[in-house]
């Protein structure tokens, strides 16, 4: 005698569920109108592209058969580094000295370039700025000024005030306003609007708008854009060493010249650690303000 | 009789061509709660965004307290539009800053210009005035708490404090309870009445639920296609005229 289980209630579900509702009707899917035209257009952006790196590849002599004969020579610059020099009177004590230079100028380089790139900032955002010439001039002032590389700065400064972290300072403000600028104009340009609205219509100026409507909103965003600028500065300020500029850029690229790979070593693992160390800083900084 | 607080005649006001305002004339009194009906582009929004200056008018005349806008430009016609007030929809506080900055922020017209770049210039007296403000919309616990910490019906609280603290005699409400829940919308309305009908004000609210005008209004203007098709006290706005103000066929356009 065989008990008869009875059907489990999730099998009656879909078992009725599957009599209620029937597979939906098909139909036939209409042709694109559009189909030849958007195969052309994906046909010549990949053609353009394409055509892009193959110019490119002869323009840069790319030729990876150069870098496999040559390994021998790269292979005695690297064992030339090893073991990097320890030596702390001779190596790591000045090395950590012109880190700290190099440290400086990149904070130095980084806020003193704060009030000339928010005043270019507010006059170069369409929200913000207060006529369209001056919007139009501003912008062109922070084009200047990106598109101009800070090392051609420092080697104009090195002229004024010689070599020294000095010149690799003013090298930053300039750059680095350029670039600054731009940012903090597109962030505003960006930002509701509607404060600065209100505020309009309660009858207050064009400066108390900016100051109480729209700058509030954007301060996360500034702060965030500028230990992003801290931490790009800091990198920059290595390679204006290399041209005088002073700080442990100075200290590599003598040491490159003077065939002392090992002690070159030891700086760029120096450098390592303090980009990790500004890197980190100024992220954790990021995801405080974030809350 | 008494002079209306603000008062519109023959408006009118285009957008690519299109009427959105045609020939529109009405008043507000103080101590009274107007409320704007109509369907969604029927010109209710665009004529108080005209009266706070969001919007420029093709023609028209606005008076706000016996001044004629137009005879104004500049700094002199902001001055005189801070007699209005404008609350809006999508609140525009600044969430970062605390809520009696926020409030201060409405004085901001009769503050010297380079003493008020930062809420730390701002005055004992004005802080001490914007906490009243605060006290009148009942978020006095709340003033040194940052906005974006607080609820919908909350920040619209401070909004409408911020309006008190412009020391406004017209109070002008764009769908100020649309992005609310049914309880801080009530009470959003019932402080829009009270401030009407205790403190003088004169309040002209766009309102998207007939029900909320029922209920709190003194007076409803009803826009159709940018023409008043309607203005009564709320008591007369029957079925009949609700219907004929949104009735999908005539708004078809």
């Amino acid at each position: 005698m065989s008990i008869q289980t009875p059907p489990r209630p999730l099998d009656t579900a879909l078992e009725s569920a599957s009599v209620r509702t029937p597979a939906p009707a098909k139909l036939p899917v209409p042709a694109d109108p559009h189909r030849g035209r958007k195969a052309m257009l994906w046909g010549t952006a990949t053609a353009v592209i394409v055509v892009l790196h193959l110019l490119a590849v002869a323009g840069t002599d790319f030729d990876p058969t150069l870098l496999v004969d040559g390994w021998q020579g790269m292979a005695r610059f690297v064992s030339g580094a090893f073991p990097p020099n320890l030596d702390w009177e001779e190596v790591i004590k000045p090395g950590l000295d012109a880190t700290l230079v190099t440290l400086w100028i990149g904070l130095l380089g980084t806020t003193l370039s704060i009030p000339s790139a928010l005043l270019l900032a507010v006059l170069a955002s369409r929200t913000t700025s207060p006529h369209p010439v001056a919007y139009q001039i501003s912008r062109a002032i922070l084009s200047f000024f990106r598109a101009v590389p800070d090392i051609v700065f420092a080697l104009i400064f090195v002229t004024a005030v010689g070599l020294g972290p000095f010149a690799g300072v003013l090298a930053l403000i300039c750059h680095n306003t350029g670039v600054m600028g731009k940012l903090w104009a597109e962030s505003m340009e960006e930002t509701d609007q509607g404060p600065q609205d209100a505020l309009a219509t309660a009858g207050a100026s064009r400066l108390q708008q900016i100051t109480h409507g729209s700058l509030p909103l954007v301060i996360p965003q500034f702060v965030g854009l500028l230990l992003y600028r801290f931490d790009v500065n800091v990198r920059s300020s290595l390679v204006l060493g290399l041209v005088g500029a002073g700080g442990i850029g100075l200290l590599i690229n003598q040491a490159i010249k003077s065939f002392q790979f090992d002690t070159m070593l030891t700086h760029i693992i120096i450098v390592l650690i303090l980009i990790i160390v500004v890197d980190q800083a100024s992220g954790f900084i990021r995801r405080k303000l974030a809350v | 009789m008494e002079q209306a607080a603000l008062k519109v005649s023959s408006l009118a006001k285009s957008y690519n061509g299109r009427r959105v305002l045609d020939d529109v004339d009405f008043e507000v009194k103080r101590g009274e709660l107007v409320a704007f009906l109509g369907a969604n582009g029927s010109g209710k929004s665009t004529t108080l965004k005209c009266v706070a200056g969001l919007a420029e008018p093709d023609a028209g005349r606005i008076e706000l307290e016996g001044a004629q806008l137009s005879e104004f430009s500049g700094r002199q016609l902001q001055l005189a539009r801070s007699k209005a007030a404008m609350v809006f929809q999508k609140i525009h506080l600044v969430p970062r800053r605390t809520a009696l900055d926020n409030v201060c922020a409405g004085a901001l017209a009769r503050v010297n210009s380079l003493a008020s770049v930062s809420p730390l210039f701002f005055s004992r007296e004005l802080r001490e005035e914007a906490m009243g403000c605060l006290e009148r919309v009942g978020m006095a616990d709340r003033a040194l708490d940052r906005v974006g910490r607080l609820s919908g019906g909350q920040q619209q609280r401070v909004a409408v404090a911020r309006a008190l603290c412009q020391r406004a005699s017209v109070l002008l409400a764009d769908e100020p309870v649309s992005a609310l829940d049914p309880n801080a919308a009530e009470h959003v309305m019932e402080l829009l009445a009270e401030l009407a009908h205790n403190e003088n004000l004169a309040v002209a609210a766009v309102l998207h639920q007939p029900d909320l005008a029922l209920r709190h209004a003194d007076r409803a203007i009803g826009l159709m296609h940018g023409r008043i098709t309607f203005d009564g006290p709320v008591a007369s706005l029957n079925q009949n005229v609700l219907d004929t103000l949104y009735s999908p066929e005539r708004n078809a356009a």
